[in-house]
């Protein structure tokens, strides 16, 4: 490592330069996260309008009301999530890595809209927005982040950033995961599923920086930092769960989504580096969601290890003589 | 699993894991598929159970009850969900025993994705789509009397090969036969669109009236002139073919089977077209929307020469096909390029641009790797192998169609002055495990061909009149072949292997000489051949010389300890001599015998290995619209045997190409390649395949996937046709 002892901020620009790397993990994060750029568009949203038509009213407001919880905090994390990071970040090749996953995540709200323009009536989403602003643990949920952000601690900062990437998404990602295990809404599927794809790597990336840093601190400090983790993450857990009642009590799935909040709050654990807080989680998600997390024509549900989900950018490489001796 | 007092004591996992597994939906169980179980084992049980349950909790309350096959019968035909013209054509006894010859099999489905499937997407049902009128018996037995038109024997024949899963028609067959409300047997079109405004609306026509019959349509563009050539001599007027292409893709959005599933089309352009650059990059990620083409699919014609430019490194002439079709009085599809390249470079009279050889196939590449377009041909292979006098300029939606065209003339009323001939196919597959399990190996591929046949003869596309004239003299299908790998795998043969190859090309070896025989015959038995058989390479017995001149057997004593074991005759020179004068004597009823498609949904159905591929994954994720995410497992596979699964990202495009090779050489028509790269692959990686590819006389390539790509929901799943 180049920088200071305690090393906070970049303090001077220098010429990024990605031949020489101090960390290993952002090159390898970086060339990741770019060849799963993705855009909205590529999906084929529209093929889901004869599904959508199929909802009920109630299932419909429901889904409108998911997808507006999760753009509220895809404009959190693009906004000021992400480039708090930069802020904090101890390499340039990690402020770039944070500059695509900001990107990423305003391309992520941007996809809400999109399935809102393909699917939806305007009024309808006008009032799922309002609804968003108006339902106290979303709200809740969002201020909770917000504090640790505006904190002065960039090891708290990065532990929200895991929780909301790692667990407070996945109370949302489960309906279209539902849905499309029903054979409902499957192209708006495969959209989150690239999200999915991509707010994985964040969470791991985030939380793999997360326990550099911290292996750089006191035990006492660990020890400060690890309680208020498990502090936040409780306080989250049980908005959370409010949260989820307040959505799903009325189609009667609020007990599945806890088992799969569960599931996920273990991740957001262990990318931070910690042990899980609910064992067997696993086990008690409906199989058919934890299959339908995978994204590719293949199994495997670490993201990052795995590979990844529909779509990727190629390289490209010329021809050269010897593959025309013919 | 545990004794019932454990589950008074303390919460521990597995007893919720087994309380969660009673209460689980067919779908759950389904999904397990997919997930490991605590030691890592596949979950195949948990599919069968999904299978199992779906009877239980689903179908079988869902099932229309009758008290007997009469009762039945007449209330469907009363209710106008059966075509009363098929059962009349026979003994309500003959009907009755061949019912009961059906549910004597005690067909079960092998899968979960295969119940699921054919009672989603197959079956009849109420007119309020709620409950089921058919089981899986029936559905045969009225596709079996509907193709046999009355002749009991082909009935009971065709009965026994479907039931047996030996024989699996193609989708709109087994779909539609016998039932009142249906669309189109037959699946696959090809048209040809002439430069000229009456011949491309006549296109967009097409488009509607074939998607809403259920056919995936193939349009051809090389004829069509480039952006910015002149119109009425005034230059810089035509704004070449993307505006169509536009045209045809909205087209098929809004024609859809009843609201079943989309319309879909592809367009095949040659590679020396001026506007081939403009028309890869339609299916750019980042392409402009007024120009950007989601739904349509892409193939590219390739001749020799552009390889042989791309050799030398040296720049390839892109020629305008306005000014081609004036000095050549014929249409720019219907020239090879290869034998008039340089004949063109020096005529004054055609323009032409230049752009570099290699970057078309790097350009090509790297689109492939965004979107798995284009589809490629390879022209000039194509028409060295082709029996028929006349020219093939493009393929189909699966691109296994390769069959000889000519173009139509309008008047100005848009009538025909002159009908041309344009494309139809129907197909239908062969399960390769079962039919090296027939106790009668060529009587299963002669009922095949009979039952092809008649829906070929059934066919009157009458909205299309081209496609209708030129079905009415030529009978042209296509019999596939599905559950290479499966077998394989069964017999514990790796894909790709000296044994692998050695099994594909003695396979279709003798399947070839047993469908010519089988339509030698039905020319014999109708007394008259296809037109345009007197100028083949069959009535010259030209087609013969390969199988007459040289011996064919198997290279491997595997492979010959296979065919003793099933008791397969492998033709001799002498069977082939004899083949050959009673063809060169009495022709063949059918122009084309056999094309190999990529079988989707009927390999499911089936339970097989999709066409001659590899499989994609032990477990394979299927995501369809009506479906959602399903999981399907490889036919035969166990815990034992795994190995003899490796996925075709595994295998690599090399074995692919190999194996496919095998093929190509007895199969009259093309076969879908598709070819799997791991996402290290660079547009090198490609392009090494597709050289590959073309030496080794491989004729059409279909998709390319990668590892990480798959792209799902943006290519139309599959052919509607085709995908069977």
């Amino acid at each position: 490592m180049t920088a200071t002892a305690t090393p906070r901020h970049l303090t001077r620009v220098d010429a990024i330069n990605w031949n020489r790397l101090q960390d290993e993990k952002d090159l390898e994060v970086w060339n990741r996260l770019t060849a799963n750029f993705w855009l909205p568009e590529k999906v084929p949203l529209s093929n889901d309008v004869s599904a959508w038509n199929t909802l009920t009213e109630q299932e419909q407001t429901l889904t409108i009301r998911v997808f507006t919880g999760l753009t509220l905090l895809d404009t959190i994390q693009g906004t000021i999530g992400a480039p708090v990071l930069i802020e904090d970040a101890v390499t340039p090749h990690e402020e770039a890595v944070f500059t695509n996953i900001s990107f990423m995540e305003s391309v992520h709200a941007r996809s809400y809209s999109s399935i809102f323009s393909t699917l939806c009536a305007t009024r309808d989403v006008d009032d799922a927005y309002r609804w968003s602003e108006e339902n106290t643990h979303l709200q809740h949920k969002a201020e909770l982040i917000l504090n640790r952000y505006r904190m002065d601690d960039p090891l708290m900062r990065k532990v929200a950033s895991v929780f909301l990437e790692s667990f407070l998404f996945y109370s949302g990602f489960y309906l279209p995961m539902y849905w499309a295990s029903r054979g409902k809404l499957t192209n708006t599927a495969d959209l989150i599923r690239l999200i999915i794809r991509d707010e994985a790597v964040h969470g791991y990336y985030i939380g793999y920086k997360f326990q550099q840093a911290l292996a750089k601190e006191s035990a006492e400090r660990q020890q400060q930092i690890k309680d208020a983790t498990f502090d936040l993450l409780l306080e989250l857990y049980d908005n959370e769960v409010q949260y989820t009642e307040s959505l799903y009590d009325d189609v009667g799935l609020t007990e599945e989504v806890k088992a799969f909040l569960h599931y996920n709050a273990n991740k957001a654990l262990m990318n931070l580096g910690y042990e899980s807080l609910f064992p067997g989680a696993a086990e008690s998600v409906n199989p058919a969601i934890l299959a339908a997390l995978s994204p590719g024509a293949e199994e495997n549900h670490d993201f990052f290890s795995g590979s990844g989900s529909s779509y990727v950018i190629g390289r490209s490489e010329r021809t050269e003589d010897e593959d025309w001796a013919f | 699993m545990l004794d019932d007092t454990v589950e008074t004591t303390e919460n521990t996992s597995s007893v919720e894991l087994s309380r969660a597994t009673q209460t689980l939906d067919y779908h759950a169980l389904n999904a397990m598929l997919n997930l490991y179980d605590n030691e890592g084992r596949l979950q195949l049980q948990a599919d069968r159970e999904a299978s199992r349950q779906y009877f239980l909790q689903h179908v079988n309350q869902n099932t229309v009850f009758f008290h007997s096959l009469a009762e039945k019968l007449e209330y469907l035909v009363a209710e106008d969900y059966y075509e009363k013209e098929v059962l009349d054509q026979y003994d309500f006894a003959f009907i009755k025993s061949l019912f009961e010859r059906a549910y004597a099999v005690k067909f079960r489905f092998q899968s979960f994705l295969g119940a699921f499937k054919y009672y989603t997407s197959y079956t009849l049902k109420t007119f309020d789509g709620r409950r089921y009128l058919e089981r899986f018996e029936d559905r045969v037995c009225m596709v079996a009397l509907t193709l046999a038109q009355g002749d009991e024997t082909v009935a009971r024949q065709l009965m026994d090969e479907i039931i047996h899963g030996r024989f699996q028609p193609a989708t709109p067959t087994f779909l539609n036969c016998g039932k009142k409300q249906r669309g189109e047997l037959v699946s696959c079109f090809l048209l040809r669109i002439e430069d000229n405004m009456e011949s491309i609306g006549r296109s967009i026509n097409s488009a509607l009236q074939l998607s809403k019959r259920g056919g995936g349509v193939a349009f051809l563009l090389s004829n069509i002139r480039e952006a910015g050539a002149p119109i009425k001599h005034i230059e810089n007027q035509s704004s070449g073919i993307i505006p169509i292409m536009k045209m045809l893709e909205d087209a098929f959005s809004y024609a859809n089977q009843l609201g079943a599933r989309q319309g879909a089309g592809a367009v095949y352009l040659n590679a020396h077209h001026p506007d081939i650059l403009r028309f890869l990059d339609t299916k750019r990620e980042n392409a402009d929307e007024k120009i950007r083409i989601k739904t349509l699919s892409l193939g590219v014609v390739i001749p020799d020469i552009t390889f042989e430019l791309a050799r030398r490194n040296e720049p390839m002439y892109l020629f305008s096909p306005y000014d081609v079709e004036k000095v050549y009085g014929k249409p720019f599809g219907d020239i090879s390029v290869t034998e008039k390249y340089a004949e063109m470079v020096d005529d004054a009279r055609i323009r032409k641009t230049k752009i570099n050889a290699r970057e078309l196939f790097q350009t090509l590449a790297e689109v492939q790797f965004e979107s798995g377009y284009p589809y490629v041909m390879f022209e000039d292979t194509v028409n060295r192998a082709n029996p028929i006098a006349g020219r093939i300029n493009m393929s189909n939606l699966c691109s296994e169609i390769l069959q000889v065209n000519t173009p139509s003339d309008y008047d100005a009323d848009l009538g025909y002055e002159r009908i041309g001939e344009d494309i139809s196919c129907n197909l239908g597959s062969l399960n390769i495990a079962r039919t090296m399990d027939s106790s009668d190996f060529g009587a299963t591929v002669e009922t095949a061909i009979r039952g092809l046949t008649a829906v070929s003869e059934m066919s009157d596309i009458r909205s299309v009149p081209s496609i209708a004239e030129a079905n009415k003299h030529s009978h042209a299908i296509g019999l596939g072949q599905m559950n290479l790998h499966g077998y394989l795998a069964r017999e514990h043969i790796y894909y790709g292997s000296e044994e692998g190859l050695d099994f594909t090309n003695l396979y279709f070896y003798t399947v070839t000489y047993h469908a010519l025989r089988a339509s030698n015959q039905l020319a014999i038995e109708r007394g008259v051949a296809f037109a345009g058989f007197a100028d083949s390479d069959y009535a010259s017995g030209v087609y013969f010389d390969k199988y007459t001149e040289q011996a064919w057997g198997p290279r491997t004593a595997r492979v010959r300890e296979l065919f003793d074991k099933a008791g397969i005759h492998i033709p001799s020179q002498n069977d082939w001599r004899e083949l050959k004068a009673s063809v060169m004597a009495h022709g063949l009823f059918n122009r084309n015998l056999q094309a190999v498609p990529p079988t989707g949904s009927i390999s499911y159905i089936n339970h097989s290995t999709s066409s001659i591929h590899p499989v994609v994954s032990k477990i394979e994720i299927r995501k369809e619209g009506k479906l959602g995410r399903v999981y399907y497992p490889a036919p035969y596979l166990n815990d034992d045997n795994q190995e003899y699964y490796q996925d075709a990202y595994e295998i690599g495009p090399e074995k692919i190409i190999d194996t496919y090779a095998e093929a190509t050489r007895h199969v009259d028509q093309g076969l879908s390649l598709t070819l799997f790269f791991r996402d290290t692959a660079t547009t090198r990686d490609i392009n090494r395949a597709q050289i590959y590819a073309w030496r080794q006389g491989i004729k059409t390539l279909y998709y390319v996937r990668l590892r990480q790509a798959a792209l799902e929901g943006t290519e139309v799943e599959g052919c509607v046709s085709c995908t069977l």
